[in-house]
């Protein structure tokens, strides 16, 4: 996958082979931020790029903010959506997260949050099109 | 037995005391401490957990004429939940365990709801059908005893609470979604729009995703801008979706009750508060002649009476945990048995 990437899937099953495709190339102690409206397929991009690591119990982590996944690798998922500050972010112990080089940072409504965000790391946004189909674009930021 | 509970999973802090099966105090931080502590502090925080723990301890042992010393078994939740929270409440159970030299248990989260039925006066009977509906997780379980739990269905990506949360956000409603968007239900017309109900290959399954995006979909159909739907329409929106999310929990319910041997059936956890929801399992249960035990408000969410009860049953059962015990953040794939 060269960077910056577009690609429009026309359903789920479409974003599953893109989420295995990314999956290939994922490596450890990247952050990568998904940006998209509620209903957009944010967690479901995460739960297929996991499935390839043998994990099947990605599900959303709005409510508990932080989902830990390990197998073959060590994933953090997170969801800024029910924070309200920064402070409420470190004080959950963002920085030991971050300082993890052994694991990836997955970030739904990163945006929300954006001061947070580590200048190094990978942003996906998706734009809900007609119906089933979706926009992915990739954009690296060092 | 006097047995302390300690709760700090989330967002509440927590703290009770039980004499055998009677709740001397349970005491929730949002509630009795809301602005007691000076400072600005984050809602969502460890350093809030860190600060009220103890007051709260001290207060709930005032509030039940006792001394530390007096207590015989010591709990708290080791997960699933945020680390740096639980942390906060197992680490100062431990200490105090240590201190006190009294035995320890550390509890599932989890169990603590699925058994929160028996604070009740009137307690469920096994074998019990016991739905746990909250913010992060949706469970259908099929009970044998305190010791025998195997899980039916789980939600394959959104929990219940929070496809309310998101519904509510979308209906610029605010956080938490639960109680807005049932307001919200009792002036709509439930029947206006008919939203989907998954269809799952493990019959005791949920999924909310796709209810969200068809309630997404539906507003961005008929109106162009969120700001200009009449209240009218969004209690009418509420009103449907709440349905649709009723019916879902209600489906699976009942093929179970079909399908196993069940004395009675219990609706725990946070969105058990939902009005709805209590009535409609009710009304099921009455169908099927089952005991229904719904726990009253105050037990339906994170509270630490229910943690200070289900380590009191580990204890009898013979258990006791190590002052090793570690926090975990997820229940995992496989924590309940699943056949």
């Amino acid at each position: 996958m060269k960077l910056p990437y577009a690609v429009t899937v026309n359903d789920e099953k479409g974003t599953e082979e893109l989420a295995i495709k990314f999956a290939k190339e994922l490596q450890n102690g990247q952050v990568i931020i998904l940006n998209g409206n509620l209903g957009s397929g944010k967690t479901f991009f995460i739960k297929k790029v996991m499935k390839h690591f043998g994990i099947n119990y990605v599900n959303s982590p709005s409510f508990a903010i932080v989902n830990e996944y390990e197998s073959k690798i060590k994933a953090y998922h997170f969801d800024f959506y029910r924070l309200m500050n920064m402070d409420e972010l470190f004080d959950i112990g963002w920085q030991d997260y971050l300082n993890d080089a052994d694991a990836v940072i997955f970030i739904e409504w990163g945006e929300l949050i954006n001061e947070a965000l580590p200048k190094e790391r990978l942003e996906i946004f998706i734009t809900i099109l007609e119906g089933t189909m979706r926009k992915f674009e990739f954009i690296k930021y060092e | 037995m006097i047995v302390l509970g300690i709760e700090s999973s989330c967002d509440e802090t927590s703290a009770a005391i039980l004499s055998g099966n009677n709740i001397l105090s349970n005491l929730i931080s949002s509630q009795d401490f809301h602005a007691d502590y000076g400072g600005v502090v984050p809602e969502l925080s460890s350093r809030a957990h860190l600060q009220i723990i103890k007051p709260l301890v001290d207060k709930a042992l005032k509030e039940s004429n006792l001394n530390c010393a007096d207590i015989d078994l010591i709990t708290a939740t080791a997960g699933p939940g945020l680390i740096g929270a639980l942390l906060v409440g197992l680490t100062y159970a431990k200490g105090l365990a240590f201190s006190l030299n009294k035995p320890f248990i550390a509890v599932n989260h989890i169990e603590g709801h699925i058994f929160s039925g028996f604070l009740m006066e009137d307690k469920p009977e096994f074998p019990l059908l016991t739905l746990v509906v909250s913010g992060g997780h949706t469970l259908l379980l099929y009970v044998k005893s305190f010791m025998e739990i195997q899980q039916l269905g789980t939600t394959v990506d959104d929990a219940t609470g929070e496809a309310f949360d998101k519904v509510s956000k979308m209906l610029s409603f605010g956080y938490p979604g639960g109680p807005k968007i049932q307001n919200a239900s009792k002036i709509g017309d439930e029947d206006k729009i008919k939203f989907p109900v998954a269809v799952l290959k493990k019959p005791y399954n949920f999924s909310f995703s796709g209810l969200k995006t068809s309630v997404l979909r539906y507003i961005q159909k008929n109106f162009s801008n969120v700001n200009d739907i009449p209240e009218k329409e969004k209690n009418d929106i509420a009103a449907s979706f709440q349905k649709a999310v009723v019916i879902a929990l209600m489906q699976n319910t009942e093929r179970a009750l079909h399908n196993y041997d069940v004395k009675s059936i219990s609706l725990v956890g946070g969105v058990a508060a939902n009005a709805k929801l209590r009535n409609e399992i009710t009304i099921l249960s009455k169908k099927y002649g089952k005991k229904i035990i719904i726990p009253s408000l105050e037990f339906c969410g994170d509270n630490a009476a229910m943690i200070a009860l289900r380590g009191k049953s580990l204890f009898e059962s013979g258990r006791q945990d190590s002052l090793n015990a570690k926090p975990y953040p997820s229940l995992g794939e496989n924590y309940f048995h699943t056949s």
